[in-house]
């Protein structure tokens, strides 16, 4: 894997792009400029309260008018079976999990995200590519090939993310519904015991999304607070930024 | 995207499993199409030249590459003259350039070929004309895998030398 850059259109090519334009070269034949829609993502490791957070956005929102889709990690039509497929089994390596990933977010983009942003709809993004790159970067994929690999993604107009600690983290995990195979990065082979493991990998992780904060202006929710005190805020700067944006686009329905 | 992108997990997983073991065992790998292919297939279908060379970068360069070249015309000919029923993404369909099948594989194969053109100049391919026999055509192949072999035994030589 590479890490030159000589024919990136800006440096860094992820970091930097305009909300709602690609980080890189895109998909050349979808052009999205003018797109009406905004990208909401919400980040954080499993167990933060992502889901939760969006379906109460996703009502609040509605009420007010906008036209609401939610995506989320692996949910595409075409990779979906493929990807529970290769997680059952051990075949897959850490290249062919990478890229398989990015083929899920692929056809998540052409077809839901990008018609959404055409339509003028927000959308409500469950995990977006930080998810891929942290888990890729645990896995020691070069940063600069997979930035470049995500260089067809549309740079979110807000990307929240829900911090946690490692203790915290655990917690609830255990408390909800476990620890499984691939959360707990039993690939990696950091060890037999699964709480170990898990314990390792999450703190990995945790310190490869806190890596990436600043590069892709995360807004930081503090994700150990109360489900409402965390709704809250994230209401009042989605408020604030929709509000500076209906001017020019009246994104509303009445 | 994911047209390409499927292509390269499938690509992937061949390097990891079927092409870099016998390498590393000092093993000759035969590669029907490379990543080539991909580069010139990908663009043809709009995806950026640039990324997609990115994309895969993470391939083992080949240490011969050869592309048999042969006009669209005498493509086209020899499927329908073997009736080969045209297959569907080969012909490019999904591009909604013709409705006919034969039509679309020749657009579609046609500019394929531009772009292999395109790469023959960027990544040194050696081009075998396979428009002649197959005979005549498998005799440039072998000199041209020779002259690489011979070439290669003499680096390994010098290696010991030295």
């Amino acid at each position: 894997m590479t890490s030159s850059s000589t024919s990136s259109p800006d440096e860094g090519a992820a970091g930097g792009a305009r909300p709602g334009s690609y980080y890189s070269y895109g998909i050349p034949y979808l052009p999205i400029d003018g797109y009406p829609g905004k990208i909401i993502a919400i980040e954080g490791t499993d167990g933060v309260g992502r889901s939760t957070q969006i379906r109460l956005l996703r009502e609040w929102l509605e009420v007010q008018g906008y036209g609401v889709i939610e995506t989320g990690w692996t949910r595409s039509e075409l990779m979906q079976p493929t990807i529970n497929l290769a997680k059952s089994s051990n075949t897959l390596n850490k290249l062919t999990f990478v890229l398989l990933y990015a083929t899920d977010f692929a056809d998540r983009l052409e077809k839901e995200i990008i018609p959404a942003l055409k339509a003028g709809f927000i959308v409500l993004s469950d995990r977006y590519i930080y998810t891929a790159m942290a888990r890729a970067g645990v896995r020691g994929v070069d940063r600069a090939w997979i930035r470049n690999l995500y260089g067809f993604a549309i740079a979110p107009h807000l990307v929240f993310y829900l911090k946690i600690d490692e203790k915290t983290l655990i917690r609830r995990v255990l408390q909800s519904r476990g620890m499984d195979y691939w959360e707990s990065g039993m690939d990696l082979k950091l060890g037999d015991d699964i709480y170990e493991s898990f314990r390792a990998y999450q703190r990995a992780l945790l310190r490869e999304y806190g890596s990436m904060a600043e590069e892709f202006n995360f807004r930081m929710l503090d994700a150990r607070r109360k489900i409402d005190i965390i709704q809250d805020e994230l209401r009042r700067q989605i408020g604030a930024f929709l509000a500076e944006d209906d001017v020019g686009t009246g994104l509303r329905s009445e | 995207m994911t047209f390409s992108l499927l292509h390269a997990t499938d690509f992937a997983d061949r390097l990891l499993y079927n092409i870099i073991p016998p390498l590393k065992a000092g093993m000759i790998v035969l590669a029907d199409r490379y990543t080539y292919t991909a580069f010139a297939r990908d663009a043809t279908r709009g995806v950026d030249r640039r990324w997609v060379r990115e994309l895969y970068s993470f391939a083992v360069k080949p240490d011969l590459a050869v592309y048999f070249r042969v006009p669209i015309e005498v493509s086209t000919d020899r499927l329908l003259a073997r009736r080969v029923k045209l297959k569907f993404y080969e012909a490019g369909m999904d591009m909604g350039w013709s409705a006919s099948l034969v039509e679309s594989f020749r657009t579609f194969q046609g500019k394929v070929l531009e772009e292999y053109d395109r790469l023959v100049d960027e990544y040194g391919l050696s081009v075998v004309n396979a428009v002649g026999s197959i005979t005549e055509q498998q005799r440039i192949f072998r000199k041209l895998v020779t002259q690489h072999l011979e070439v290669g035994e003499d680096d390994e030589q010098l290696d010991e030398l030295a």
